[in-house]
């Protein structure tokens, strides 16, 4: 007998073959997922004296590793500048996204708004009818926003999609909880700020990982509106030291040290990927809700 | 009573609804003046498609100039080969990770390892987080031709080394496999939802029946995703002219151009590079016209197959 599910169940020689094969699809795509991110990482912390192949590399133990690629990195003036650009962009983007894109999700919640039908049209427009990206560049240049980090976050505050799935969350909410703090004579800001918002917490988690992960991840507006070096956040850096085929003014090679090329642009990689590494764990338990609740019935 | 004062009730009755709504309307102001900011200016910018923009007479002073731009692009050399690669990638993605997504929630959902499945979810999803530029990095890591993990293997198994990222044969497979090496994991998210809200008691049925989880899996798991699935397909449908702009613009190079170049990474040269901003333009309005029109249909379908929708 074995359980499944929490029901016991009497398996067959067939559904023993079954079980087994799953779990060994499953081990492969496992190993496929992690084996080009553990080979990064060891990468990363390679001495710089190792000699043998990358496919060697991999199997280098954590008691032998050097970091002196990140020693390199944390050294260098250029990256703590594009991390600390970087950081800024996430912070001011998830900030300003999550106070936009509350209210106007939450207004679309409330069934009784009058004109809340031309409300969805207006919001909807836009969306379906993606104009594509000059016209937008052409609005951004105009507000003076270039060499701006706002330029960044602000022409994509909102998301239609994030908004959409925030209202549905917000339409979850039963109206009994809204209607006696109304009899009790509270505010409509009372209600949103220490009713619903208190009630939110998973969906504003997950909208505000999505946001975070597009700003921090963001490449393409950067390269577009950021022209001058101290303002280049994280991924174009990134780019460059990916591009670079040897010592470069990206390192300064007095902070050098031992570390390779290669193992610098690892390193790179990777300090690039800890904030989203780091914080997805935690907010993992709130998405697989949240992104469940709004996706399907949106 | 007369139609009048039917109507006059009614207006007073919206205008109280108005008034007792307004905490509503102010929190919409900040909003609503972004989306004229930011999404609708851009339309009414889109009418340098049908212009010969000049960036110092601006939008409404530039000279009309009917269809040209429009022309230009039909009859380019490039719109066979844009419109090719863009869907050869969209459907050649659509084939490889919507069943791989389906398979994987399957096996999740079925594994009798509850936190050995766990830990392949949790994996599985992140590298939807990663940004195409670490991909891009990644992929330099595995496959470089003088050090890359993957051409170390070819070489021990006596092969030639293959420069993947610039052989006009390889490159594809990069995209699509790269591609579903990212988004499997998240794209299992939605038919696991649809698993979990398999009703159990036909599981305890069918295994009192005697049915072996070969035919569990057959005649109860996945005709009970058949919707979602549909909904996955059709949705990618709506969007088949997105190949991945993100993902292109970082692996392609000139050498790759003829298998890599899609409309999406056309539209940014020749805009932003060749400050042809009316092709450009165009070019984006013919692509979000079609796009508009797909997806509208594909939500239509969604709605008859099942009772959710996208919009």
């Amino acid at each position: 007998m074995k359980r499944i599910r929490g029901m016991a169940v009497r398996l067959n020689p067939a559904d023993r073959v079954f079980y087994g094969l799953v779990d060994f699809f499953l081990a492969v795509i496992l190993v496929i997922v992690a084996v080009p991110l553990w080979s990064t990482i060891t990468l990363s912390f390679r001495p710089n004296h190792f000699i043998g192949s990358n496919l060697e590399g991999m199997f280098l133990m954590p008691w032998q590793w050097s970091t002196a690629a990140y020693k390199a990195l944390l050294g260098n003036t250029g990256f703590i500048s594009a991390f600390s650009n970087s950081v800024k962009i996430l912070v001011f983007g998830v900030a300003s996204s999550l106070f936009l894109t509350i209210p106007l999700a939450y207004v679309l919640s409330i069934k009784t708004l009058p004109g809340r039908k031309y409300l969805n049209v207006f919001i909807l427009i836009p969306y379906l009818f993606n104009i594509g990206l000059i016209p937008t560049y052409l609005v951004v240049t105009k507000l003076g926003l270039t060499n701006s980090l706002a330029a960044i976050f602000l022409p994509g505050a909102i998301s239609t999609y994030n908004c959409l799935i925030m209202r549905g969350f917000f339409e979850g909410i039963p109206d009994e909880l809204k209607e006696s703090a109304r009899i009790d004579g509270a505010s409509e800001l009372y209600v949103l700020l220490r009713i619903i918002l208190p009630l939110s917490k998973p969906i504003i988690m997950t909208i505000g990982l999505y946001y975070g992960v597009t700003f921090w991840n963001d490449f393409f507006h950067a390269m577009l509106y950021l022209n001058v070096n101290h303002l280049q956040p994280l991924p174009i850096l990134l780019r460059n030291i990916l591009m670079a085929s040897g010592m470069n003014e990206y390192v300064e090679s007095s902070a050098f040290g031992e570390a390779s090329i290669q193992a610098i642009k690892a390193a790179s990689i990777f300090m690039s990927a800890i904030p989203m590494i780091a914080a997805y764990p935690f907010i993992q338990k709130y998405f697989t809700r949240g992104t469940l609740l709004g996706s399907v019935k949106g | 009573m007369d139609m009048k004062s039917t109507v006059k009730r009614s207006k007073q009755k919206l205008m109280g609804d108005i008034k007792r709504h307004r905490a509503f309307y102010a929190l919409l102001i900040l909003p609503i003046c972004y989306f004229i900011i930011f999404k609708y200016l851009p339309i009414w910018n889109g009418q340098i498609a049908f212009k010969d923009f000049m960036p110092l007479d601006g939008v409404l002073g530039s000279r009309w100039v009917g269809l040209a731009n429009f022309t230009d692009f039909f009859q380019s050399f490039y719109f066979t080969e844009l419109l090719r690669n863009t869907l050869f990638y969209s459907f050649m993605k659509l084939f490889v990770s919507v069943p791989l997504s389906i398979v994987l929630a399957v096996a999740l959902y079925e594994s009798a390892r509850p936190r050995f499945s766990k830990l392949v979810q949790t994996m599985t999803y992140l590298p939807h987080f990663l940004s195409w530029v670490i991909v891009y990095g990644i992929l330099l890591v595995l496959l470089a031709p003088g050090d890359g993990i993957v051409n170390d293997i070819i070489k021990f198994l006596g092969g030639k080394p293959i420069d993947f990222l610039t052989d006009t044969k390889a490159f594809p497979w990069i995209v699509i496999l790269s591609d579903a090496w990212k988004e499997m994991g998240w794209g299992a998210i939605i038919f696991i939802a649809a698993l979990m809200g398999i009703d159990s008691s036909l599981f305890e049925a069918a295994s009192v029946e005697g049915a072996s989880a070969i035919q569990r899996v057959w005649y109860i798991t996945l005709p009970s995703i058949r919707p979602v699935i549909f909904m996955v397909v059709l949705l990618r449908l709506g969007t088949i002219l997105d190949a991945g702009f993100n993902q292109m613009f970082m692996l392609y190079s000139i050498p790759v151009f003829s298998v890599a170049d899609i409309i999406d990474t056309w539209v940014y040269r020749q805009g932003l590079l060749e400050f042809r901003f009316g092709l450009a333009t165009a070019v984006g309005l013919f692509k979000g016209a079609i796009g508009m029109l797909l997806l509208v249909f594909a939500n239509k379908l969604v709605r008859r197959i099942s009772d959710t929708s996208i919009i």
